[in-house]
């Protein structure tokens, strides 16, 4: 009984966590988790990072509440028809400004995880800048955007 | 006038090569229809390929005979990908899934098949688990690396491996041994072109990216009903 209550206040917390504004004003949303095969080796986690203070804020790792063996920052850039994925020092976001993580451009890659988390669960992923400020949020797991409506924002969970 | 001279000269020289241009251009447009696409190119003549061996797991042995019959989607890559297949093959799993709710009429549901680059990590068991995920039709085929890079050159498809550590790009002389703790965290840069076999089985035409699937659908319908 207790635990269930205690569980429920968590998940509320946890919930509340991705949309307080954050003190150094990078403001994470959308966070989530692309929904993958159970043996896959890599994950993918993508958001909209948005920067509203004066000076150039940067992601410089990230850590996962998921047992994986390492956590990476990459960028997917196409050139002349080849898609490559370049590792990142960092993730750069500008003053007033936003950067958005999805499929085909920036994203945190979840390297070699224990098990694959299934649709509809919620991953802690934990945001370090290069300031040394860290900020904790919750991304759920959904497949990838719906391409089929011609939105390319998604903002509720699948 | 110098400069008309200069005309008639080159007139001369030209207008035979010009005439035979012509008439091949003349010729070739009747023999082909080439239908209209949105995304796709459709190769101006459909391609033979060489067969090649890979495998399946269940379906064994895959080469050219079992495309026969159908239109294939191929596409290579590998299950460390990090970005690229995952986004792909959600794409192509979207566009199967329309096609299911609201098939165009006539329309030959088309077979994908997901190639691995990277038969030294994907064995055929895992890549076809992996394929299966996005959509239970999709196949995945393997084989030996020298096999996937005969079938991926024949298409035209670019591929390279590449290291890094610490967020850099590591690059490694062909004689350099891989460093050990770097063995198995390679990446593998690739083209993410969709190709499309002919029920055939040769090359018909390339989807470059970047991909739509109601796109993909359209143009797969107006070239079926080219082919008939």
């Amino acid at each position: 009984m207790h635990t269930s209550i205690f569980r429920a206040l968590c998940t509320f917390l946890l919930a509340l966590s991705t949309l307080t504004v954050n003190a150094e004003s990078l403001v994470v949303t959308d966070p989530w988790i692309r929904s993958a095969p159970p043996n896959a080796p890599t994950l993918g986690a993508f958001m909209v990072l948005e920067n509203n203070s004066d000076s150039e804020v940067s992601v410089v790792d990230a850590h996962s509440s998921l047992e994986v063996d390492r956590v990476e920052l990459h960028r997917t850039v196409m050139a002349d028809g080849v898609m490559k994925m370049v590792p990142q020092k960092s993730i750069p976001v500008p003053s007033h400004s936003s950067t958005v993580l999805k499929p085909g451009s920036w994203h945190v890659m979840l390297i070699g995880p224990k098990k694959v988390p299934s649709m509809g669960e919620v991953v802690q992923l934990t945001l370090v800048f290069g300031d040394g400020t860290e900020q904790v949020v919750a991304a759920t797991v959904r497949q990838g955007k719906k391409m089929m409506d011609g939105h390319s924002h998604e903002m509720k969970s699948d | 006038m110098p400069i008309k001279n200069d005309l008639q000269g080159i007139w001369n020289k030209y207008s035979l090569l010009l005439g035979v241009i012509l008439f091949v251009l003349v010729g070739c447009e009747q023999v082909v229809e080439i239908p209209e696409t949105e995304a796709a190119f459709v190769l101006p003549e459909v391609v033979t390929l060489e067969d090649f061996k890979l495998t399946h797991p269940r379906l064994g042995g895959y080469g050219l005979d079992s495309t026969r019959g159908k239109w294939s989607l191929f596409f290579f890559g590998y299950t460390h990908c990090p970005d690229v297949c995952p986004t792909e093959l959600f794409m192509m799993a979207e566009m199967m899934r329309a096609i299911e709710k609201n098939p165009p009429t006539d329309f030959q549901v088309p077979q994908v098949v997901f190639v691995s680059l990277d038969p030294q990590r994907d064995t055929a068991e895992s890549l076809q688990q992996y394929a299966g995920f996005y959509h239970s039709s999709f196949i995945g085929i393997t084989g030996t690396q020298s096999a996937v890079d005969g079938l991926s050159q024949a298409m035209g498809v670019f591929y390279e491996r590449v290291y890094h550590r610490d967020g850099d790009v590591v690059t490694l002389d062909p004689q350099e041994a891989v460093p050990g703790e770097l063995e198995n965290s390679y990446l593998i840069n690739h083209s993410a072109s969709i190709f499309l076999l002919n029920p055939a089985g040769k090359l018909h035409a390339i989807f470059p990216p970047p991909h739509d699937p109601n796109k993909m659908i359209r143009d797969l319908a107006a070239i079926q009903g080219a082919w008939r």
